[in-house]
């Protein structure tokens, strides 16, 4: 009881079925993955992420149709969007913008 | 033995890879053209398993869950283009996760042994015959497991998940942490001992 054998088969019980990462984490983790991306080069212009087949948010759709150059596109309106500083301080925020993944995150 | 235990077939900590997904290579593809929808994509796809994966390991500090799961994409972000394919995202993601919950291992059980856990040796009681009667379901025992190990003090509980459910050896550790084997052994002794009590308290 209690030995090295025991021990061994209640860790090989497993870890039973995923937990679901609280959205606010899910929120962040994308907040800094997009940072680490953008420090290391433009993102992909927001035009060509259209053509890709990513869904833009209302405000990003209204930045891939100004008519100014790829950098304007290229960068992250999210930096300055409250969606995304709702979501990453909140459990269910009210996110509800088609083509958001902050209100994907929080209300996938 | 404990006959409440069920013989359950299996690895520790063996998660199941997720389905073929055909998809994963032009997800890595638009990730590394910078495409922030992609990188939603990866996020959404994988952090539920990170995240179970970390909080298990790291119960008795679950205030590190979340810091280690933001490590681990951070990292995999940064070493996305050397992945090459041959195992499914999330086996490679795992993988992220495994060195840096060593990491955590290793930085804790560097620290300084606390007086308060040895003295709470010495209130332990004398090997007792199991009391607990009921035969105890898979679920139940994970949960029992969990809970006491989160009542443990840290140490205890990461040497205890390090060593079993991470199935790293007493020498493995010994190295990572840089202590001698006996040291691990000893201190593997009085974790297991302060589980037992706890164990046999609930």
């Amino acid at each position: 009881m209690f030995d090295d054998l025991w021990f061994e088969r209640l860790a090989g019980m497993g870890e039973g079925s995923d937990e679901r990462a609280p959205a606010r984490l899910k929120s962040k983790v994308y907040s800094a993955a997009i940072m680490r991306m953008a420090g290391s080069a433009p993102l992909l212009d927001l035009k060509e992420t259209k053509n890709s087949g990513g869904h833009l948010c209302v405000f990003e759709h209204s930045v891939a149709l100004l008519p100014m150059g790829t950098a304007i596109r290229s960068m992250n309106p999210c930096r300055v969007c409250h969606a995304r500083v709702l979501g990453e301080r909140m459990e269910h925020a009210p996110i509800f913008w088609p083509g958001c993944p902050y209100s994907e995150f929080h209300n996938g | 033995m404990d006959p409440n235990l069920p013989v359950m077939p299996g690895l520790a900590g063996e998660i199941p890879p997720p389905a073929e997904d055909s998809g994963e290579q032009e997800l890595v593809a638009a990730i590394l053209r910078n495409d922030r929808k992609a990188a939603a994509r990866f996020v959404a796809a994988h952090i539920d398993a990170i995240y179970t994966y970390a909080r298990q390991r790291l119960l008795p500090r679950a205030d590190l869950v979340e810091d280690t799961v933001q490590e681990v994409f951070l990292a995999a972000l940064g070493g996305l283009r050397h992945f090459q394919g041959q195992s499914s995202l999330r086996t490679w993601l795992i993988g992220i996760a495994r060195h840096k919950i060593e990491d955590v291992y290793r930085r804790r059980l560097r620290a300084p042994e606390s007086l308060d856990d040895t003295a709470q040796l010495d209130r332990d009681p004398p090997d007792a015959a199991p009391m607990v009667d009921e035969q105890l379901d898979t679920t139940r025992a994970r949960e029992k497991a969990r809970s006491v190990i989160a009542r443990l003090p840290e140490r205890y509980g990461l040497i205890l998940l390090w060593r079993y459910w991470e199935q790293r050896s007493t020498r493995d550790i010994a190295q990572a942490v840089g202590v001698t084997e006996k040291s691990v052994e000893r201190m593997l002794a009085r974790a297991r001992a302060r589980f037992k009590q706890l164990w046999l308290e609930e």
